[in-house]
């Protein structure tokens, strides 16, 4: 791993800013299937999102392509918190990565009983999912509105003393008021953007190809929406060194340059595993390069050095 | 932890060798691979980069393998904008492959086994026979289509006719393995009916010695598939089937492929990618 790569994020010590995205690799040993892939490229794993319960998912079609990127409708599907951690916690090799957890409620007690039960376990780091957009209850009805946000932020810091990372959503009017409201609540770190709810009809049956008939947006045609977004709350979050993972369509190193301009301070890879899955090298060996070249010692120097033009409106340059 | 399951998929490039089309916009592509030509297992398929236009891979079914000049075969249907892109890559190009994934057929104690394959689902139905063309295992296999099948189809050497069913796929024919067609359109030599139908004529041809000996292998459409485990069950037959579904990683981290199971513990959502794509066919229906 390059010497340049090693960050700190929410007090973790990581040796990539890649942070691989809850959802896309399972428990976190799916993806070493692949020859050439390695836990030890990325900084961080977020494992599937977990329910106190056990929940058998979405019925199919989960997934489907759509211009430049995909939807799902996964519907958390996982094996509930208990078997998470007396089952599929101890088979994680701690050495290779840092494990992330993602967790979601369907009441605020509930969010708050999960990180109390993770809060005993050795997991790294808790991330909170009130941004899903693919189950009924909870989730996103949680996200949407900063005074609830606030309340399941606020109990699972009171349940933890691990590194809470609150994963906010793009369906909201504003993100950033969201991201003040999280940091007022305690936690330590956002995670800018989860998907954007999207539909696709299949014209031949005139029903929606998604079983759960709308699911969430990812992959490259997200990335100026969740750009825009990590700009917007990173304008909050540096105020209070709260740092943000930055994730929507990241494809290549330079997206990823992007988002640490932009004010992330790790990057979330998912959707392009899906057409890559050896794509994590690759970036870190861009954006190492990408130090090298502009003299920087290391991903610190680069975080939210964007310097925005200087505003002229529309109605200016119409009148020109 | 057990760590068997790592490096197991490979990601490798493979050159188009050739790439022929037939009615029906069915393709057969050769692609260049030494690996998955030598490490793919009858029932595994391939997740292909079709074109750099696409964000999402396609899964396709491996149709057979040629060890000794390290090439594999899919056959394919333009049904889509992957299908279609994938019709379009020429001799010379080369595509991103992953692959062998999946679990795939298991070959049992059961000398007979039944092959049936419809459509596009015919490939693992090919792979199983080539697999077992020099064993002491005594196959049949039925190969149903809609539209023209995707070979040039010739008289079974041994001149059995099953109910005008004379017809077969010369691979079956150089492999030494009897092997029927079956189409509800008039197709020379072909069985006018449905696969289960020319099932039943082959099983029922039997002796009760020989039927205790099959156990049925099977891909293809989800109405077919049901068929099938439905003939299956009537003749306390083991079965085996293949499924699809769309996927995106292909290799169990997304959950976006699963097919609802029943299980010791009621019912789950299992991946069709590495928990399948072949199930027992009491679990699914």
């Amino acid at each position: 791993m390059h010497n340049n790569l090693k960050t700190q994020f929410c007090g973790l010590e990581l040796d990539s800013p890649i942070v691989l995205l809850s959802g896309c690799v399972g428990f976190g040993e799916e993806y070493t299937r692949i020859e050439g892939f390695s836990n030890t490229d990325v900084g961080a794993i977020c494992l599937k999102g977990t329910t106190l319960e056990p929940r058998l998912g979405n019925i199919p079609s989960r997934v489907t392509e759509t211009p430049e990127g995909m939807i799902n409708a996964i519907g958390l599907q996982n094996p509930g918190t208990d078997i998470v951690i007396n089952e599929i916690m101890p088979k994680l090799d701690k050495k290779e990565t840092r494990f992330i957890i993602n967790i979601s409620g369907s009441s605020i007690e509930e969010y708050g009983e999960i990180a109390k039960r993770f809060d005993d376990s050795d997991i790294d780091a808790i991330e909170i999912n009130i941004s899903c957009p693919n189950v009924k209850e909870g989730g996103v009805a949680f996200g949407n509105d900063p005074d609830m946000s606030y309340r399941v932020v606020e109990i699972c810091r009171k349940n933890t003393t691990k590194p809470l990372i609150t994963k906010l959503s793009p369906n909201q009017t504003n993100i950033a008021l969201n991201a003040q409201r999280c940091i007022d609540a305690g936690t330590d770190g956002l995670a800018v953007i989860n998907t954007l709810m999207g539909m696709s009809i299949d014209t031949k049956t005139r029903r929606p190809v998604i079983g759960n008939n709308q699911g969430g947006l990812s992959g490259a045609a997200i990335k100026p929406v969740a750009l825009l977004k990590v700009h917007q709350v990173y304008q909050v979050s540096k105020k209070y060194n709260v740092p943000i993972i930055g994730q929507g369509g990241i494809m290549t190193a330079n997206d990823a340059i992007e988002f640490i301009i932009a004010g992330a301070s790790t990057v979330g890879i998912g959707t392009a595993l899906f057409y890559d899955p050896l794509v994590c090298p690759k970036i870190n060996d861009g954006i190492s390069q990408y130090l090298i070249d502009h003299q920087l010692n290391s991903i610190d120097d680069l975080i939210g050095t964007l310097e925005l033009n200087s505003a002229i409106s529309q109605c200016d340059i119409g009148s020109k | 932890m057990s760590k068997e399951h790592r490096n197991t998929i490979k990601v490798v490039d493979c050159q188009v060798l050739a790439h022929y089309k037939y009615e029906g916009d069915q393709y057969i592509i050769t692609l260049a691979s030494d690996v998955i030509a030598n490490e793919t297992k009858p029932g595994q398929f391939v997740h292909i980069s079709v074109s750099d236009a696409l964000p999402m891979r396609r899964p396709i079914s491996v149709m057979s393998v040629d060890k000794e000049n390290a090439t594999f075969d899919l056959l394919y249907k333009v049904v889509g904008k992957g299908t279609q892109q994938l019709s379009e890559r020429k001799i010379g190009e080369v595509l991103s492959v992953i692959g062998p994934i999946g679990n795939g057929f298991t070959m049992t104690d059961k000398k007979r086994p039944l092959l049936i394959g419809g459509g596009v689902g015919m490939p693992p139905m090919v792979a199983i026979a080539q697999s077992i063309k020099d064993s002491d295992y005594h196959p049949f296999a039925i190969l149903g289509s809609e539209v023209p099948f995707p070979f040039d189809a010739q008289v079974a050497s041994n001149g059995k006719d099953y109910q005008g069913a004379t017809h077969t796929m010369p691979e079956f024919e150089d492999w030494n393995i009897e092997c029927r067609l079956a189409s509800l359109q008039n197709y020379e030599g072909s069985f006018k009916g449905y696969v289960t139908d020319l099932a039943k004529v082959y099983l029922d041809g039997l002796s009760a010695e020989e039927l205790a000996q099959v156990e049925v292998y099977s891909c293809g459409p989800h109405p077919m598939l049901e068929a099938v485990a439905k003939l299956a069950k009537q003749y306390n037959l083991p079965c085996q089937v293949s499924l699809e579904e769309n996927m995106a990683c292909a290799v169990g981290g997304c959950a976006g492929c699963v097919v609802e199971v029943q299980t010791d513990n009621g019912p789950a959502m299992k991946r069709v990618c590495v928990d399948g794509p072949v199930f027992d066919a009491t679990t699914v229906f």
